[in-house]
């Protein structure tokens, strides 16, 4: 494979001295999409925060592009190029889809190329368009995950982090939300998705990590999962 | 016809100093959840260094003003980094950041009794004594100067929170920190330039405040009061909310002072914020998180 973008090694978090990781290990390949899948309360949100640098982890180690980058603050993560498209959308609700698409390319770099940049995921994303001057609190749960998505990659990382694209939307809505994914993947963009279930990327991620109780029990291809059903009997109750 | 005109000469005067400082609060409430209890005392301080560099450093008053503005915005920054700066990843944050700025505004008043005495000063930034005619309503020249300035400020800051990256940032971080935050946005300087702005337009509004009157060290406390009722009025957070609210409850003590008795203009806005709270208890307006799922 090609060489490590993120490795994750040895991660230890959790909240007020109450672990919720536990000794997670793993790495990102450049150009890969890699999926951590596990129940709801296993910590998979809390990876998330903490690669983003939203959360400090209490030991253990991150590197990003070959840099130590444990700890580091959010604001100084993004500006390495490593973007989180967070749980539940966090959205800016009293500003306009445009605005919030602005701020997605708050820093000078990604800025100086919103206009062209804007204009790619309005193609992509054409609902956006349809509703840029809207503000974002009166958009549906599709049309702000879309958002959510479009003012991630106007950041420009390199990495995406995305927590649970598909969590609380319609099974159409999610099909939308899949294929950009899926276009995104084939733009060779570096991914690292964690879902509750495998259902959608089964197919679509290189390796895939299933998270139980803040550590990583098992891994392997989606192929390998699929052959092993009684792996997901156990961990995700069939 | 005469009383009309007077509630709208000295109520718009009034909104427009009550909105500079209510603005200034409402906006550090909104971006970090900080109900500085120095703001009127920062207000006061403003006034004050117009005093400082006009009488003490013997600056022109075109230079004296502007100086004590930048001296209101490095005060906003010491109170930012003596305060807010150590407190805000601790439990209780809003709690413990409201007491801290009781103590700091009455060490502040404290310095400044000590340092003028209690007697009033009048406030050399005045056009007081020159007035128009309208309709045999005296109207100075002060108060057009205070509507004028009240106006562009508002309008610059309107101007400066919507189409300015650093104002997006500032709304980004009040209406979700940790999105703002991974956005790349470094949402401690959003706070500290925050504060400093809030500290001009208090200290703006202290001198305007201050020329209409006089200048005293605990002037800030009844100001400080009208701007916390104006922004509970409006919704905690709302800044254009809080423009309106001033505005509105600088007409209604007017009115009140003038046609009932200019003792009754306080009580008659307790009372009148009592009932707006019975009604829309999250202020005119303010808004209970309106989602559509």
């Amino acid at each position: 494979m090609a060489e490590n973008l993120l490795t994750v090694e040895g991660l230890f978090a959790g909240y007020d001295g109450q672990p919720v990781l536990r000794d997670l290990t793993f790495d990102v390949p450049k150009g890969a999409l890699i999926a951590l899948i596990g129940p709801n309360g296993h910590g998979k949100t809390t990876l998330m925060r903490c690669i983003a640098g939203l959360l400090k982890p209490t030991t253990g180690k991150v590197e990003f592009s070959g840099k130590k980058v444990t700890g580091l603050p959010a604001e100084e993560m993004v500006s390495r190029g490593v973007v989180l498209i967070p749980q539940g959308d966090m959205l800016f609700p009293d500003m306009s889809v445009v605005d919030n698409l602005r701020m997605g390319a708050f820093l000078p770099a990604a800025r100086a190329k919103f206009s062209e940049n804007v204009e790619e995921i309005y193609g992509m994303l054409p609902r956006l368009k349809e509703r840029s001057s809207q503000m974002a609190r009166t958009l549906s749960g599709g049309e702000r995950r879309m958002l959510a998505i479009g003012r991630g990659l106007l950041s420009g990382g390199e990495i995406l982090l995305l927590d649970e694209p598909s969590l609380g939307l319609a099974p159409i809505v999610i099909d939308q939300i899949y294929e950009i994914i899926e276009n995104l993947r084939k733009q060779g963009r570096t991914i690292l998705l964690v879902e509750e279930s495998p259902n959608r990327i089964i197919d679509l991620a290189d390796h895939i990590h299933l998270l139980d109780t803040g550590s990583i029990v098992w891994d392997g291809t989606g192929q390998e999962l699929q052959a092993q059903p009684q792996i997901l009997e156990t961990y995700l109750g069939g | 016809m005469n009383f009309f005109l007077q509630i709208i000469v000295s109520g718009l005067t009034l909104g427009a100093m009550y909105s500079l400082s209510a603005v200034g609060l409402s906006l550090v409430w909104g971006s970090f959840n900080m109900l500085n209890m120095a703001h009127g005392a920062i207000m006061t301080l403003g006034a004050y260094f117009v005093i400082i560099w006009f009488d003490s450093m013997g600056m022109t008053l075109w230079l004296a003003a502007p100086f004590a503005l930048i001296c209101a915005a490095i005060a906003g920054v010491i109170l930012y980094f003596i305060s807010a700066h150590w407190m805000l990843t601790k439990r209780a944050f809003d709690t413990n950041i409201m007491i801290a700025t009781i103590g700091i505004s009455i060490a502040l008043q404290t310095g400044l009794l000590k340092a003028f005495g209690g007697e009033p000063y009048a406030q050399p930034l005045s056009l007081r004594s020159y007035s128009f005619m309208v309709n045999d309503v005296p109207v100075s020249y002060q108060r057009l100067v205070i509507w004028a300035t009240a106006l562009i400020l508002m309008v610059g800051v309107g101007i400066f929170l919507s189409r300015t990256n650093f104002g997006r940032a500032v709304r980004a971080t009040a209406q979700n920190r940790d999105a703002a935050q991974l956005m790349g946005v470094r949402v401690r300087r959003v706070y500290v330039a925050v504060l400093a702005l809030a500290s001009v337009l208090a200290a703006v509004s202290g001198i305007m405040l201050s020329s209409m009157k006089e200048l005293m060290p605990l002037m800030g406390g009844e100001p400080l009061l009208k701007a916390f009722i104006v922004i509970i009025l409006a919704g905690l957070g709302n800044v254009t909310g809080a423009l309106y609210a001033a505005i509105l409850v600088g007409l209604l003590e007017a009115a009140v002072q003038v046609l009932v008795g200019a003792q009754y203009g306080f009580p008659a806005i307790l009372i009148f914020v009592i009932l707006v709270l019975i009604w829309k208890p999250a202020g005119l307006f303010g808004r209970r998180t309106v989602a559509r799922q």
